[in-house]
């Protein structure tokens, strides 16, 4: 009884210890974080664009889809702090609704696009043999489809739409993913602690998404973060085409769109100077952020 | 080393014909008619398209119309445009040299100037040179190339007007030099940055490895240190990168030729895929598949060569 007692003291402690320590852990990744200037001006530009754009409603009284033929092409000025387009639609507040889009956009495929990934790579790494292959073979035959035709192909089955280009992207975008973990899987299942974890029985998805993903997540968050500029820019690109979300939806890729009138391009380079710096601003934050949070989480991938 | 060479050229063409049923049917099931397209809205009966599908074959079973393509293709006949009339030979394949010509002088200028700034950056660490590649990288990282492309436009052609902002010459024309280099630049320059950040720290990798120092312990003068001893061995992965680009570069034109009105495949393309023109879009998937897979086997081949671990293991 006593000796019991004892040795429960000494666990409660050394997971005391262990909260403590981790704590501090914490606290200096998070003091690295904040040394690294670039990452935290990253941060901050990531910050004011989500708060604009979440609180459209508050910055700009304009609704981005109205027209109003009296202001027609106006540069920046008090009233339209970003000027208007050739319909007279407010260009700000333009962006701050269609980077709601382009943002979500990007955000759910690089989200669904990894969780893919992961359970794919896991299964191929832990497994390996004759599934390992099929999935390999798999990755090898997504990463040669030309992405254009994917994406008529699934307008054609279900219409343009914000949805059917997150599906693209989703669809195509896992590989990346795939590789990491996979590779990753592959070489810590034959580690010590996996090896007493199949002698003590477990079952093999236990071992998969309980002892060995915890380990892997970090990179694979870092992963997903560093994909987001990617999709970002791959939605405009589509959408400055014409092939991505409809032309009456506001996104950064439509807006942008509007540059192939020459008349545009040659008298009203606010109209797709705007959009085109907001890409690039929000681009520049998150891969700085990025790399700061690799930094910090995953110094090994440098 | 044969055996594997045999191996991978074996499963490079079962992948081939896998990616290219697998389009075949997506296409044919998506259920546009290029029939209507062709024949118009005032000629369209449904006499008249039923007549049209069974002269073009679109009525047989799927699984006959696409061996029939193979077999065409492997007789050297590509196929026509369903809705527009032009064969691929004359509208697609034609096409290529323009789109070659703008990604071939991207990628070498890109190469030179990357390979050289890298080296230069990784050799006078956080000077001016190395602050200038990574700024230029930061920025080609975060912009898209016709972003980049319409400001070009905007500030040659346009405020300066030094420079035409559309078009290409045909060869004989004149001199095509004026109408090449907002294109190329508009491509080069995004690319470099990377591969000048990925040459630089490739080199300093490098540059830190032990028989690095043993050589220049041997008395090894410095700049053939450099050259010999850290340049080549930072080769592999630069060069893994280059070959990478080539397909970038080749779908990134897309955009960048119609901001250009560029008379290359990018064009074509669009326009094919709006009409759903089976036939040029199945022959530029087949195209590119092929060519990623072939650029995929080379990377592996080329780093197996360039590697004697692996070389001389299996």
């Amino acid at each position: 009884m006593a000796e019991n007692n004892v040795t429960n003291t000494n666990t409660t402690n050394s997971i005391d210890n262990a909260r403590k320590y981790g704590t501090k852990l914490w606290k200096k990744k998070v003091r690295k974080f904040f040394n690294n200037r670039l990452a935290v001006f990253g941060l901050l530009v990531v910050v004011i664009f989500l708060v604009l754009m979440i609180g459209a409603p508050i910055f700009t009284k304009w609704d981005p889809n109205a027209p109003n033929f009296k202001a027609k092409l106006v540069g920046p000025n008090a009233e339209h702090l970003l000027g208007t387009d050739s319909l007279g639609r407010d260009l700000f507040a333009r962006i701050l609704y269609g980077g709601r889009t382009s943002v979500l956009i990007a955000v759910v495929s690089s989200f669904i696009g990894s969780t893919i990934g992961t359970i794919l790579g896991a299964i191929g790494g832990y497994f390996e043999g004759f599934i390992d292959k099929c999935l390999v073979r798999l990755q090898e035959i997504v990463s040669c489809f030309p992405q254009l035709i994917l994406v008529l192909i699934v307008v054609a089955f279900i219409g343009p739409g914000t949805w059917n280009l997150i599906l693209i992207f989703a669809l195509t975008g896992w590989t990346g993913c795939f590789r990491l973990v996979r590779s990753e899987f592959i070489a810590r299942k034959e580690e010590t602690y996996v090896k007493v974890c199949e002698a003590f029985g477990m079952s093999n998805v236990k071992i998969m998404f309980s002892q060995i993903l915890p380990s892997v997540l970090t990179t694979v968050i870092v992963q997903l973060t560093m994909n987001i500029p990617g999709y970002v820019m791959q939605e405009a690109g589509l959408s400055f085409l014409g092939f991505g979300v409809p032309m009456n939806t506001p996104t950064w890729g439509t807006m942008l769109n509007a540059a192939k009138a020459s008349s545009i391009l040659i008298n009203n380079p606010h109209c797709w100077l705007v959009p085109g710096l907001a890409i690039s601003l929000f681009v520049l934050a998150v891969n700085f952020f990025g790399d700061g949070l690799r930094d910090v989480m995953d110094p090994r991938q440098q | 080393m044969a055996k594997y060479i045999v191996r991978r050229l074996i499963t490079m063409v079962i992948m081939v014909f896998v990616i290219s049923l697998v389009i075949f049917i997506a296409l044919q099931s998506t259920g546009v008619d290029p029939v209507g397209q062709m024949l118009g809205v005032d000629n369209y009966t449904k006499e008249a398209a039923e007549e049209m599908r069974e002269k073009l074959g679109l009525n047989d079973p799927i699984i006959v119309q696409f061996f029939r393509w193979w077999g065409n293709i492997f007789k050297g006949e590509y196929g026509k445009s369903i809705a527009l009339g032009y064969t691929v030979k004359d509208g697609l394949i034609a096409k290529w040299p323009a789109t070659l010509e703008i990604t071939l002088y991207a990628l070498l200028i890109s190469t030179v100037i990357g390979l050289l700034i890298g080296m230069l950056s990784a050799f006078w660490q956080n000077s001016i040179i190395d602050y200038l590649g990574r700024g230029i990288a930061v920025l080609g990282n975060s912009m898209p190339e016709y972003f980049f492309a319409l400001i070009l436009i905007q500030i040659f052609s346009i405020k300066l007007g030094l420079l035409p902002s559309a078009g290409r010459i045909p060869a004989g024309g004149g001199s095509r030099l004026p109408n090449l280099i907002l294109p190329v630049c508009a491509l080069a320059i995004p690319l470099c940055g990377n591969l000048m950040r990925y040459t630089r720290n490739t080199m300093l990798d490098v540059a830190n490895q032990e028989y690095v120092k043993l050589a220049r312990s041997k008395g090894i003068p410095e700049w053939k240190v450099y050259i010999k001893h850290i340049f080549r061995n930072s080769m592999r992965p630069v060069i893994t990168i280059l070959l990478f680009r080539l397909t970038i570069l080749i779908g990134g034109s897309v955009a960048v030729e119609t901001v250009f009105a560029w008379p290359g495949v990018g064009q074509v393309l669009t326009k094919a895929i709006t009409a759903s023109d089976y036939w040029v879009v199945m022959f530029y998937t087949l195209f590119m598949a092929i060519m990623m897979l072939s650029i995929s086997f080379l990377i592996d081949l080329i780093g197996a060569l360039l590697d004697p671990r692996v070389r001389l293991g299996k």
